[in-house]
């Protein structure tokens, strides 16, 4: 686009805005000087005519004035006529031919007056005629008998004389003698001077004269064309009207002027003659037209000027302006690094450049700022990440199966409130039976207590082996952290060492959360007496807790993260909505099961609210230690029986059974083996007896064969319980009665082997009651 | 772990036992051995209390062990006592009603009500007579 710059924009503007401004004002003046110039021009015509019109009337008055000098004097001196009228045409060149004519004497016989008539010939010779001997006698002619009334004179008609071949008009006087017109004087007048006057006038150019009779016929015209001819009936009607002196047709009649004319007329005097003078409009304003389109041309020129001055002024002037636009283009790409046109003087464009400039090194310090922070930020951001990973690796897997017997199961969760934090866990084998676990919190959180965390977590790995015992644990592992501790960090944790084989567990606590006990009826807090948290107090004490997880319960362990947590109303979850989600948890569900419900309340319960704490949670389970199959032969002795029956404890305690079990299994086999070696080998028969134990999901089941004599234990009566065994004659039988009721099951078969004896022994379920 | 046994007179006619261990088919012996050479010390309706409190285990050869003491003191007018029997041993007791419950006391204390409570039964009796 062209206009495009402010510079071509504010030209064009100048531009137009000017020749607006010039065209009206020329207008303006071109309408005053108009009327100024027609007035002038009407004055001047008016003049011109007034002029004319004398002069012409001049020539016929000497014309007038000779004819009717010549009709006095001839009126005395008849006779004198001829020389009289030479000397006259002589004198007068106006005048192309005269004549004395004479009434004819009433008696046609009397000779008639010699009436002379005197003409001009071509050469200018004078030539003279008596018309009286005409052939065709005068005194019938109209021009005579026209001219006898003209008694103070009188101009005829134009005529063109075929004689003479020339345009004629007639003065015609009475000569009179005592008051009676006795003849005529006749001047015939050539038309020529009248062309000549009219030709000698100093017109303005274009415009043209003409002379009307009183017949409105043109007299005399500068078209000769139209010498002769009828005046146009407007023109005659206009001439007629009052305002003769100047009007305005809007046609002229002389084909040779175009467009409207102004016609100027003035009357000759001593005839009824007029004079006209026609100056055509476009004439009258030729000229000031003429002026006015040149002073428009000049204007437009110096406009033209005036708009290139402008475009070259302001274009030179906004031309940092461009530069710098072009600059702040390359500023949004983020290129800084640009020359700035110099400011050429203190103006606005050089204060903005200077700005610019200005800001320019500025936004480029700035930058080069922002991208050292975005640096540093980034640093940070991957350091921490690194921290996160390594925080990470320092916590063991969330999921602990223990491989070798299954005896307990561990889930934990550790959610950092930021990248890193000073939550931790921490469990470990310290030998084949002893499985070692602990929960932590240190104070504060970040990076400081991230290094805290993995400080306690390195050393209480380190110092396990040594302290043995939880309690002890605590103790060294206090002392450590109080070493060189200025910033006053503590943490708090529990410890506990659990015996997977019995589901013994001692615990410890620095000034921790009381762990929760589940699987055993309601969820139970274990509140025991805690020692103070580490690493502030050298000379702290651990009490230890002791306790015994049965089959299937759940030791739950936690940080303040779960009991602080807090929604938008800064309410806090509380230990008893923690008590309350846990006990939701089915007794018979999966170690999981306890971490995903409570964490799932307490996410529903904060909802959006901004996670302020970390959150650890770790779930221990002691499934009972799973039996083997054992299978053992011994012979039919009672110190064999006994020596097997305290194998079979030894099992069954370290498989965990529980100790009420245990009393019962083995006071069932004692009474059945007793009774098989007793009563089964009469005769002091040696024989075999081979006992199998097996472990079944929920039971204990117990293989008894015999190579003794046949008997099977169902059949045999009960006896007859008194309430008081010394009053029994004989004490007999009991012991089959204690083994059936000790016996959750009993089946028996006799085979080519001997007796099968097939015992079934329920595991206790939560209310202790054998099913 | 097997039978341990302690016996003591903290009257001239009470004598305490201390029974501990475990008490079967092995063992019974031993108990019966020992109170037959600590019975006949005892006078004719003395008392002979078996504490329990140490027993963890009894199979039906003790308990035949009991009843034969049980027996011999009630032949000489005795009277044979239980005190503080272990849960293992109590549910034996009460499978087979071992002896009849107002012989066995839960507590040293119990017990020692009960024998006042005797011991003036007597002299009241004897007061009588």
């Amino acid at each position: 686009m062209v206009l495009r710059s402010i510079a071509s924009r504010t030209a064009w503007w100048v531009l137009v805005g000017s020749t607006l401004v010039l065209g009206a004002i020329g207008g303006l003046l071109l309408a005053l000087t108009r009327a100024q110039i027609l007035q002038h021009t009407h004055h001047e015509a008016a003049a011109l005519a007034a002029n004319a019109g004398s002069q012409i009337q001049a020539r016929v008055d000497r014309v007038a004035v000779s004819a009717q000098m010549l009709a006095a004097i001839i009126a005395s001196r008849q006779d004198d006529a001829e020389p009289l009228l030479r000397d006259t045409l002589a004198a007068n060149l106006d005048i192309d031919g005269l004549a004395a004519v004479f009434r004819p004497p009433l008696d046609p016989a009397a000779p008639r007056p010699h009436s002379p008539f005197v003409n001009r010939l071509d050469n200018g010779a004078l030539s003279s005629r008596d018309l009286s001997q005409d052939a065709n006698p005068y005194w019938n002619n109209n021009w005579f008998l026209g001219g006898l009334g003209c008694t103070g004179g009188c101009w005829q008609r134009p005529f063109f004389s075929q004689s003479r071949h020339r345009q004629l008009v007639n003065y015609s006087t009475t000569i009179e003698r005592n008051g009676h017109p006795i003849g005529i004087i006749n001047a015939d007048v050539t038309l020529n001077w009248l062309h000549r006057i009219l030709g000698s006038l100093d017109k303005p150019p274009g415009a043209y004269t003409f002379v009307l009779d009183s017949d409105g016929n043109y007299l005399a015209h500068d078209n000769p064309e139209l010498v002769g001819q009828r005046g146009g009936t407007a023109l005659l009607d206009a001439l007629a009207s009052d305002h003769a002196e100047s009007m305005r047709l809007p046609v002229a009649q002389n084909p040779r002027a175009r467009g409207p004319v102004w016609v100027y007329s003035a009357p000759i005097q001593g005839t009824r003659w007029r004079l006209g003078l026609v100056v055509p409009e476009y004439q009258i304003y030729a000229s000031v037209r003429h002026i006015f389109l040149l002073s428009l041309a000049l204007g437009l020129l110096a406009m033209l000027g005036v708009a290139l001055i402008t475009l070259l002024t302001i274009r030179r002037t906004m031309a940092p302006l461009g530069v710098l636009a072009d600059r702040a283009e390359h500023v949004a790409r983020g290129e800084l690094d640009f020359e700035l046109p110099a400011a050429r003087r203190p103006d606005e464009v050089g204060r903005l450049t200077e700005s610019f400039d200005q800001m320019r090194r500025e936004l480029a310090l700035h930058l080069e700022d922002l991208a050292r922070v975005a640096r540093e930020k980034q640093r940070l951001a991957s350091e921490l990440e690194i921290a996160h990973q390594i925080q990470l690796g320092l916590l063991p897997n969330a999921h602990y199966l223990d491989a070798v017997c299954a005896q307990f199961e561990l889930h934990a969760a550790l959610h950092p409130a930021r990248a890193v934090g000073g939550d931790l866990y921490s469990y470990f084998m310290l030998d084949p039976q002893r499985f070692f676990v602990m929960v932590g919190d240190v104070s504060d959180k970040g990076i400081p207590a991230a290094l805290f965390m993995a400080q306690t977590i390195t050393l209480a790995k380190a110092l396990a082996p040594r302290a043995q015992t939880p309690q002890n644990l605590l103790r060294l592992l206090n002392l450590e952290l109080c070493r060189g501790n200025d910033s006053c960090m503590f943490v708090t944790l529990l410890c506990g060492l659990l015996n997977t084989g019995s589901g013994n567990l001692v615990l410890a606590s620095a000034g921790h959360e009381p762990p929760i006990l589940c699987g055993r009826g309601a969820p139970l807090v274990l509140e025991f007496p805690t020692g103070a948290v580490l690493g502030l107090y050298e000379d702290s004490d651990y009490p230890e807790h002791v306790l015994r997880l049965g089959r299937g319960e759940t030791l739950l362990m936690y940080t303040d993260g779960i009991t602080e947590a807090s929604d938008h109303d800064e309410r806090m979850y509380g230990i008893e909505r923690t008590v309350e989600s846990l006990a939701q948890v089915p007794p018979t569900a999966a170690t999981a099961a306890y971490i995903e419900r409570l964490l799932g309340d307490v996410d529903r319960f904060v909802a959006d609210a901004p996670q302020a704490d970390d959150i650890t949670l770790l779930a221990l389970s002691w499934h009972g230690s799973v039996l083997k199959t054992t299978e053992m032969t011994l012979d039919n002795r009672l110190p064999d029986v006994f020596a097997a029956l305290d194998r079979c404890e030894q099992l069954l305690q370290d498989a965990g059974t529980p100790v009420a079990l245990c009393g019962d299994m083995r006071l069932a086999l004692e009474e059945l083996m007793v009774n098989t070696v007793e009563y089964g080998y009469p005769d002091g028969q040696t024989g075999q007896i081979r006992l199998r134990l097996q472990p079944l999901a929920d039971a204990v089941a117990v293989e008894l064969i015999d190579d003794g004599v046949a008997f099977d234990p169902l059949q045999s009566a009960d006896p007859v319980l008194t309430g008081d065994l010394a009053d029994r004659e004989r004490v007999g039988g009991l012991g089959i009665h204690l083994a059936r009721t000790m016996t959750d099951e009993m089946r028996y078969t006799r085979d080519a082997q001997g007796n099968h004896l097939l015992l079934r022994f329920a595991y206790p379920t939560q209310d202790g009651s054998s099913p | 772990m097997t039978l341990s046994l302690h016996s003591e007179f903290s009257a001239p006619d009470r004598a305490v036992v201390h029974v501990g261990g475990r008490l079967d088919a092995m063992t019974f012996g031993e108990l019966d051995e020992a109170m037959l050479a600590l019975l006949p010390q005892l006078p004719d309706g003395g008392t002979v209390v078996i504490d329990l409190t140490g027993l963890t285990y009894i199979s039906s050869a003790g308990l035949r062990s009991f009843a034969k003491v049980r027996k011999t003191m009630r032949a000489h007018g005795g009277h044979t006592l239980l005190l503080n029997p272990q849960p293992q041993v109590r549910k034996v007791f009460d499978i087979v009603k071992a002896v009849p419950v107002n012989e066995v006391f839960t507590s040293t204390q119990e017990l020692d009500a009960y024998l006042d409570r005797m011991q003036r039964q007597i002299t009241e009796g004897d007061d009588e007579a």
